[in-house]
């Protein structure tokens, strides 16, 4: 027993002292400047935080983080990018990187220089670090949706999970009939767009799209009427818990941590909330995922979500700010982070940990299960519209989702009227 | 005989209250006339943040003109007024109903008071999270105890149906602002002369009697304070909506504040939203001279 110990306190040792392969440039030349980091408040970023002093021994940089809850923190990108001159580092949603081009720094020959390799960044998540085709930021932190569900339920009502969207309303149904949990936890309320996350992946099973080639809206054709019909369906079918109408996605989750729906579509990322004992009625034992099931006969689709880190135009270190971002962006410390026993943190956008055979054994393949997502996925290009876009679009949804309007087809084109007249 | 040094003391003594006003002045400069001025200017001209960082070329009344056509914004005008008529006349009319309960003293009466303060003294983005939850039909206390009391409630998606959303709304603002609007009617009441309502009393006056008829008119310049006050703080209502509804379901309770937040901070269209922000402060003007107006004829017919 003891020699048993010893060998884990070795292996642990062994493990702790893992080299990254990131190498500080030689000579220390940025030692005593500090780099400030604007970051959403995350738990992936408290412990690249709680990580720093490898890179503050080896550099000499001093490093802060800032942390802004993320309904504040497009105001606070926002006051930033004005005002300008706070921050060397930000923290930046896809959505937004369009709308606050004025904010970050081109960092392509810098990252070249720095040896960062762009391959192993999925397309769907580096595609939102480039801007004008030119390199503006890093991804980070990224996800891919998954389905979450009730092992002990489907195996009560003697199904298996979900393949399709149809097979999900007929699981659904099954699961309220042998248990009192609702079928599905869905988002229809308006928060960030927080209701077309689902939606989308139905409008592109159905061949649809938000926009055509050359920016012009076609969500309101046949197969977003169809994706759209759909998606409210589930409302009028009763699979949803009553007042999904509103729900926002923390709504939704909250649904299914309390045991009261059998099935969460729902980024990866919540995965550690699903079985916290703290926050949730459920056991590890009860909760399985499987990727989003597809519209039959089209291929499995999912949205992605990406934070890029970029350095900032007002910055007066950046090439602090590169030689942090450049530690940041090490696959190692991401890789390090996943297999950390302390903490649950699932979030990785390197393909080199997404496969990596000890990151999935530790997971339980949902890094092979998001590999295989991101493999198809391309990600949406979002303008520096989006944000008034996805409003328009999640008012839509919201507003047939209540009740307040009911032709689906009039619907959409009115918003997509109102999308072509901003555009 | 008057020197030289009592002249400039003199001269010194008259000029000491400008010199004391000058620090308040800059700040209200500073916080108040110039953002003002600032954003009046901002109202004529393009200004996309995601282009530029400062104020693009002037467009003359465009924000205005295409303020008058948009759909949506026209719908956050009518949110809006919907909002106003049913949130003031409420709170007014429950203000002066529980000061009228409460103006006798007495022990429980004392209590009452005081633990009435405690709505008003919460945050109303708070109010919002918690009605918020109050109302969820799955774990919401609210929700489920009327679901309890009264059967056919039960399930009912409360923030899920428009107007319901909007009544939803209208009563955590009634909720947060009745308790201060009962404490000026109570200081209202206080100063009426005990002697004429004891006189209506002893010539056989009915409670409702002595209320319409001795207590209300003596009141009206206490209500017509209260229900401008109100006026102004329900016209800029924003917080409980972001945290309530998030201005839906749709657009049902999208209220003018909430509009301008969205177009200034989410579209980054600094100019149209200072059009905006002008069209509120405008209306809220409007509301503040017709109010300084009432007062005055009612001064006039008071001293006539």
């Amino acid at each position: 027993m003891k020699l048993f110990t010893s060998a884990i306190a070795i292996a642990a040792s062994l493990y702790g002292a893992q080299a990254f392969a990131w190498e500080a440039t030689e000579g220390r030349p940025y030692e005593g400047q500090t780099v400030t980091v604007l970051a959403v408040t995350s738990s992936q970023f408290a412990a690249h935080e709680a990580r720093l002093a490898e890179f503050e021994e080896a550099t000499g940089i001093d490093v802060i983080y800032d942390y802004v809850p993320f309904p504040n923190m497009k105001e606070a990108l926002t006051t930033e990018m004005i005002a300008g001159g706070d921050y060397d580092i930000v923290s930046v949603m896809d959505q937004w990187v369009s709308s606050l081009e004025m904010l970050m720094e081109p960092i392509g020959p810098e990252m070249e220089a720095l040896g960062v390799d762009l391959s192993d960044y999925p397309a769907a998540h580096m595609r939102h670090g480039m801007l004008n085709g030119e390199l503006i930021g890093l991804p980070v932190r990224g996800h891919v949706q998954l389905m979450f569900y009730r092992k002990d339920l489907f195996d009560a009502a003697n199904i298996t999970p979900p393949q399709t969207w149809d097979d999900m309303v007929t699981a659904a149904k099954a699961i309220q009939d042998s248990s009192d949990a609702a079928g599905i936890a869905l988002p229809y309320g308006k928060l960030n767009g927080q209701n077309l996350m689902i939606w989308m992946n139905l409008l592109w099973g159905n061949g649809g799209d938000v926009f055509d080639a050359d920016g012009a809206p076609i969500f309101n054709s046949a197969a977003g009427v169809a994706a759209t019909e759909t998606y409210i369906s589930y409302l009028a079918e009763e699979i949803v818990p009553a007042g999904s109408a509103v729900f926002v996605e923390q709504d939704a989750v909250t649904s299914f941590k309390q045991g009261n729906s059998a099935m969460l579509p729902v980024w990866w990322w919540v995965n550690s909330q699903l079985t916290d004992p703290e926050q949730s009625t459920l056991t590890a034992e009860q909760v399985g995922f499987t990727s989003l099931p597809s519209v039959p006969g089209a291929d499995r689709t999912t949205f992605t979500n990406t934070w890029v880190f970029g350095v900032t135009q007002e910055s007066d270190n950046k090439d602090a700010a590169t030689e942090f971002l450049s530690w940041l962006s090490d696959p190692a410390l991401e890789r390090d982070l996943l297999l950390d026993p302390e903490l649950s943190e699932v979030v990785a956008v390197r393909m080199s940990n997404l496969t990596d055979a000890d990151v999935n054994a530790r997971w339980g393949g949902m890094h092979q299960a998001a590999a295989d997502a991101l493999a198809t996925a391309d990600g949406m290009q979002f303008g520096d519209d989006w944000p008034r876009v996805a409003l328009i679009l999640e008012t839509a949804i919201s507003s047939l989702a209540s009740g307040e309007g009911t032709d689906v087809q009039a619907a959409l084109d009115t918003a997509a009227e109102a999308i072509e007249a901003i555009r | 005989m008057f020197t030289f040094r009592d002249e400039v003391s003199a001269v010194q003594d008259r000029l000491l209250p400008y010199w004391l006003l000058i620090p308040a002045f800059i700040i209200v400069l500073a916080t108040t006339i110039y953002p003002l001025a600032y954003s009046f200017i901002t109202s004529f001209r393009a200004w996309d943040l995601t282009e530029s960082r400062r104020p693009q070329g002037f467009v003359g009344f465009d924000n205005y003109i295409y303020a008058a056509t948009e759909s949506a914004f026209l719908n956050s005008l009518w949110v809006t007024f919907i909002f106003v008529v049913t949130s003031v006349a409420l709170t007014v009319v429950l203000a002066m109903a529980l000061a009228l309960l409460l103006r006798r003293k007495g022990p429980m009466h004392t209590f009452t008071r005081i633990i009435l303060i405690l709505p008003f003294a919460m945050s109303p983005a708070l109010i919002g999270v918690s009605y918020r939850f109050m109302f969820n039909p799955e774990f919401g206390v609210l929700a489920n105890g009327l679901g309890a009391v009264f059967p056919a409630l039960q399930g009912v998606p409360w923030l899920a149906d428009p107007q319901l959303a909007m009544g939803i709304l209208v009563l955590t603002d009634v909720w947060h602002w009745t308790p201060y609007m009962t404490f000026m009617c109570l200081g209202g009441l206080a100063s009426i002369p005990k002697e004429t309502e004891e006189a209506a009393r002893i010539d056989g006056a009915s409670n409702l009697r002595i209320i319409f008829g001795i207590i209300l008119p003596q009141m009206r310049g206490v209500i017509l304070v209260m229900a401008v006050l109100k006026t102004i703080f329900a016209l800029k209502m924003f917080d409980q909506v972001v945290t309530l509804t998030g201005g839906g379901p749709g657009t049902s309770t999208e209220t003018l504040a909430y509009f301008i937040f969205n177009v200034g901070f989410r579209w980054f269209d600094m100019g149209y939203a200072s059009a905006l922000a002008w069209i509120l402060t405008v209306i809220m003007m409007f509301i503040s001279i017709w109010y300084v107006r009432m007062l005055l004829s009612d001064r006039k017919m008071a001293t006539a």
